[in-house]
């Protein structure tokens, strides 16, 4: 099947018809940051102004907190009952490439072994429309971590953005189905592909920021030990969390009951590697000290998460360094490494 | 337990509590759904979930052993929030419970051999179930020695076992303590002299230990000058977990996540971690 495309001043049109029989989700503002939220008529004009979402694609699979099942003791003692997610679908539209893959990599983690249930049904439920970003931020560094801003093969349908018009490109059988379905548009030319390509290819070249990720995992384990390394560039850190609460890939949590034995509710929630408590035992703390947590925390991404699942849990969307309150820099760190 | 959500845990029933030491009991439960009993089964070294409905989840050892399947047992010291609520626990009582979790004693790896028990504290609630599995397969195995230390005589956890098998003789039984009381007529030491002073042979051995951190680091050297190589000791490790299946994030040492690629390591698969953080 052939590429679509739409005017821009019909995506409103176009989303009122996908709202008939699924919840849309486009980039919305609200409560100082920007997330994906649903569709109504006052915030479709995020083309305009959306470059990122503040908060990853993560949290509406993995949300910051959710209930995992309600227990309830009664006269035959406790009942449970199970919190699953919705079953409705939802298409999430406006997704950048650094976000769906990012959800791809965390993906794998949920769906090993032990099944996720709440992050792979909703992650079921979901149809991504990606959205290829023409100017990246000058914190990006996708590019060198096996992505292309303008590009994407963790999506359904990728979007580009050719000025007064959307260009809607099938990715998987989920998005063909979509687009075969989806009114108000119509068949692009082969020179709208053309158009597209270039587009991607000057986005590409406006990436500032790079990493070098060749022998990495092998220069990270000959330097773990580099105790000095690790203090110097963790020096300015506050352990206050938010790279990990930004971050697409990090994935850590708790788990708690809330309200009292009779009647409560076992809830999941963000954790972070960042935090002293996370890894804090009675008797001891493996990663008591700064340094270490913040080398926890690279050598995940970097090493560990590419030894267990191969592949690196980055995918330099730049948030940690947008978001981080004493300009902590991914990219400085991993090239210190490399230098070494 | 709905569907195949790996989070929900089955609902137990507390059958018996055992106050093991000033701050250490024993809990022995059973599925309150007998159907679940039916089909659940785990391995020597496995661990689960615990969970006290309202204050949340603490991860424990099975201490029973699987060839005894009539109830399931933990142990648990008080030291924080859940273990303390673990610890108000009365017979009757339910808790949440879901696993097992994790991999277990090499049992392939300890038929036909001799085999060294090196428990201390607590550390022997993992070491007894797969005692007990050793004893009731006694046939696939050479001699058994115990070696079972703790502080004072008030600190010896399950003293009903180390009578059973002090008085049968399917093992050798040495129990120690740091230091005596005036009741106290048994050997006086710590472990590591005293497993010297046994001396028991490496060849066609394996010693498996648990304990605190520094008995285990001078319980190694011990075994090393008796002759067992990093190979012939098995341990258990005791890491920060949450999830149990390997997602949350925090018992890992190096790309190591102790609960689902282990907690059973031998020593040497540990002298290759990438991390010296535990």
């Amino acid at each position: 099947m052939g590429n679509k495309k739409i005017k821009k001043d019909q995506l409103n049109t176009l989303f009122n018809e996908l709202s008939k029989d699924c919840s849309v989700l486009v980039p919305t503002r609200s409560k100082g940051y920007i997330g994906f939220d649903l569709w109504d008529e006052n915030n479709g004009d995020f083309i305009g102004w959306y470059k990122n979402t503040t908060i990853p694609l993560k949290a509406n699979f993995f949300p910051k907190v959710e209930d995992m099942f309600r227990f309830n003791k009664g006269e035959g003692g406790y009942e449970i009952k199970e919190i699953l997610p919705e079953e409705e679908s939802q298409i999430i539209f406006g997704v950048r490439p650094c976000d769906a893959r990012a959800l791809k990599i965390i993906g794998t983690l949920f769906a090993d072994t032990y099944k996720d249930p709440y992050f792979l049904k909703r992650r079921e439920n979901a149809i991504l429309i990606g959205l290829g970003c023409n100017e990246p931020c000058d914190t990006c560094f996708c590019a060198s971590m096996g992505a292309s801003p303008g590009e994407s093969q963790d999506v359904d349908l990728l979007c580009t953005d050719m000025g007064d018009e959307l260009l809607f490109e099938t990715v998987s059988k989920k998005g063909e189905d979509l687009l075969s379905n989806m009114r108000g548009l119509s068949d692009s030319s082969d020179g709208d592909s053309s158009k597209a390509k270039e587009l991607r290819e000057a986005a590409n070249n406006k990436i500032q920021r790079k990493i070098d990720t060749s022998n990495l995992k092998e220069k990270m384990r000959a330097n773990f030990e580099n105790r000095e390394y690790w203090e110097n560039v963790s020096m300015k850190c506050m352990s206050c969390g938010i790279c990990t609460y930004v971050c697409p890939t990090c994935h850590c949590f708790d788990i708690h009951d809330e309200n009292n034995k009779k009647d409560g509710l076992r809830v999941r929630n963000w954790d972070s590697c960042k935090f002293p408590l996370f890894t804090r035992m009675p008797m001891e703390n493996p990663r008591h000290e700064k340094w270490r947590r913040v080398r926890q925390r690279y050598h995940h991404k970097f090493e560990y998460y590419d030894m267990n699942f191969g592949v690196i849990a980055c995918t330099g969307c730049g948030r940690c360094i947008r978001e981080c309150p004493v300009n902590v820099d991914v990219t400085q760190i991993i090239t210190g490494i490399q230098s070494l | 337990m709905e569907g195949d959500n790996v989070y929900i845990p089955h609902v137990m029933k507390i059958e018996k509590v055992i106050q093991e030491t000033g701050n250490i009991k024993t809990f022995h439960f059973n599925f309150k759904d007998q159907s679940q009993k039916d089909k659940f089964t785990f391995k020597s070294g496995q661990f689960a979930e615990y969970s006290i409905f309202g204050e949340g989840e603490a991860t424990f050892c099975v201490s029973s052993s699987p060839t005894r399947m009539d109830h399931l047992e933990f142990s648990v010291m008080k030291a924080g929030k859940v273990t303390a609520a673990i610890h108000e626990l009365q017979e009757g009582d339910e808790i949440g419970f879901r696993g097992p979790y994790g991999n277990w004693f090499p049992l392939d790896l300890l038929q036909g051999k001799n085999l060294v028990f090196v428990g201390g504290g607590i550390g022997l609630a993992p070491l007894r179930s797969l005692i007990w599995n050793v004893i009731d397969n006694r046939d696939s195995y050479g001699d058994v020695i115990v070696l079972y230390g703790a502080r004072s005589p008030a600190d010896l956890s399950f003293k009903y076992d180390l009578e059973a098998w002090d008085k049968g003789d399917a093992i050798d039984m040495y129990t120690t303590v740091d230091r005596g009381d005036d009741a106290w007529t048994g050997r006086v030491g710590l472990i590591p002299p005293v497993l010297e002073e046994i001396g028991p042979s490496a060849q066609d051995t394996v010693a498996i230990t648990c304990g605190p951190p520094i008995m285990i680091k001078f319980t190694l050297q011990s075994l090393a000058k008796l002759g067992f190589t990093p190979e012939q000791i098995v341990t258990t490790l005791e890491m920060k977990m949450k999830c149990g299946i390997g997602k949350c994030g925090r018992c890992n040492i190096g790309n190591i996540y102790v609960c689902k690629d282990g907690p059973v390591f031998t020593y040497a698969q540990i002298q290759n971690f990438l991390s010296d953080e535990f």
